[in-house]
């Protein structure tokens, strides 16, 4: 078979009006699943077992089940139930749009918290037992000391998970979306060149994560600016 | 005779040889086997469905052994042009996109498309002659299978809809339920088999006339193979023929619908 290299020129503009799509796809999850994370963060270290309790459900569920497989139950299993589609959430889950941001945002939500939590624990007993010598209450300790000190411990694995995010993003094309990797698809089923169509995608997906590693970095530097000088 | 043992030993060795001749060579064929009732898995696992039937037929005319293999249909060509098997016997339609990469035999199945929607809904999208009417798909929402003939026409034809793609019809009849897309277009007779007779279907129905366009949908379903091998596409060509004039081929279809799913004219050379 041969290596057809006009069509990579020409399959890569199709595929980067797709770019859009990806785009919304991972920063809209990406925030909404950094606010998810922070909530189940807070529920997890609160010490009340009813809260904890369910934030660690949803962790063990959305981490120890494959990310296509949650996005299939929402996609086609939730509106199964007359009473998801008579109720108000249905213009959002009618859209393949909202059910891959759903997905996205539940399954990086629980990795991320994780991650959270993680720095939280990373910080130092010290700089605590400073803050309370210096009268600080909990919630003070934890927004001045806790919270900037846990967001730099955090930060190289959370640019991993940003990563994985971005990647996951490709997962929408199973329920019709026509992001990156949906065109992808539609170029090879009508040019049936899956090699030059899908090496021209991996090379765009491979830039953006460049991009996406050279801003982590930089963030971290800055955040890192007093440690590090 | 004087050397009985030569005798014996020369029998011997044109047995040999007309049973090395005769050896049967073994043809691997592509299909969805998720296709009901064209190629599809029974309960006990049997592969079974027309096209099945038809690589049988065919097999048996040319003195050939079958392998099925089962291939995803958008990765079908690819599939056979990377040799991972020799025919594809999957209901794939003869069109001129796809002679580009590959070739076919003569047709042995018609190759046609129909609209289905809400039963009770009044969409009128085409008029009385069976023609499209443009304006009443605004806003309307239609659901195909990627890389179909079906896509094809929907870009030709009416460049306005909204098109959605999926990539098989069991999520197309599940977002037609669920009420995601207003109206799909697949194969008529699928469709019947697998939706609108079931349980799940019965508040749908076929909202156009047959489409047949044969610059979309080409002169039917063909035996696809490997481009450079005339003589074997000659020998299926010739035993889709028989097929069709010993009225096999009816009697597949007969199966499965109560009428013939092939022309007759396709029968003559």
């Amino acid at each position: 078979m041969s290596f057809d290299l006009s069509l990579i020129y020409e399959s890569i503009p199709r595929m980067l009006s797709g770019i859009g799509i990806t785009f919304q796809l991972m920063f809209l999850s990406g925030l909404l699943g950094l606010i998810l994370a922070v909530i189940l963060l807070l529920m997890r270290i609160s010490g009340k077992w009813y809260l904890s309790w369910p934030a660690q459900v949803h962790i063990y569920i959305f981490r120890g089940t494959p990310i296509l497989v949650q996005i299939f139950i929402i996609y086609y299993g939730l509106p199964q139930f007359e009473f998801i589609r008579d109720s108000v959430f249905w213009p959002i889950l009618r859209e393949p749009f909202g059910c891959a941001v759903l997905a996205l945002t539940l399954n990086t939500g629980a990795y991320v918290s994780e991650i959270l939590r993680g720095g939280v624990l990373g910080v130092d007993r010290g700089i605590l037992e400073a803050g309370s010598a210096l009268g600080l209450s909990a919630r003070q300790k934890f927004i001045y000391l806790t919270t900037p000190i846990a967001a730099r411990l955090a930060l190289p694995a959370y640019s991993n998970d940003f990563i994985s995010l971005m990647k996951a993003t490709s997962l929408a094309s199973t329920i019709t979306l026509l992001d990156m990797t949906g065109i992808a698809r539609t170029i090879v089923a009508q040019t049936f060149a899956p090699y030059e169509v899908f090496i021209s995608l991996a090379i765009i997906y491979m830039i953006l994560t460049w991009i996406i590693q050279k801003t982590f970095g930089r963030i971290e530097k800055y955040l890192s600016r007093y440690v590090n000088p | 005779m004087k050397f009985p043992i030569l005798k014996s030993l020369a029998v011997g060795a044109v047995a040999l040889f007309a049973a090395g001749s005769v050896q049967a060579e073994t043809l691997r064929v592509g299909m969805e086997c998720t296709y009901a009732p064209f190629n599809y898995r029974t309960a006990d696992g049997e592969l079974a469905g027309y096209d099945v039937d038809v690589a049988k037929g065919v097999a048996e005319i040319i003195g050939a052994d079958l392998e099925f293999v089962c291939q995803q249909w958008d990765g079908m060509i690819p599939a056979l042009l990377a040799n991972k098997f020799d025919l594809i016997v999957a209901s794939m339609s003869i069109t001129n996109t796809r002679l580009e990469k590959i070739d076919f035999s003569g047709p042995y199945r018609d190759s046609i498309g129909r609209l289905i929607g809400k039963a009770d809904s009044d969409l009128n999208l085409f008029d009385d002659n069976g023609a499209p009417i443009a304006e009443n798909f605004k806003g309307i929402r239609v659901g195909l299978e990627r890389a179909s003939t079906y896509e094809n026409w929907f870009n030709a034809t009416l460049p306005g809809a909204e098109i959605v793609l999926y990539d098989g019809s069991e999520p197309l009849y599940l977002d037609l339920v669920n009420g995601r897309v207003d109206v799909i277009m697949t194969n008529p007779m699928k469709a019947q088999l697998r939706f609108l007779s079931k349980e799940a279907g019965n508040k749908f129905a076929f909202v156009s006339p047959a489409i047949s366009e044969v610059e979309f949908f080409g002169v039917g379903v063909g035996i696809g193979l490997r481009q450079g091998q005339d003589e074997l596409r000659e020998r299926l060509s010739a035993a889709i023929r028989e097929l069709i004039n010993n009225g096999s081929l009816k009697e597949y279809a007969l199966k499965i619908f109560p009428f013939q799913i092939h022309n007759d004219e396709w029968g003559k050379s």
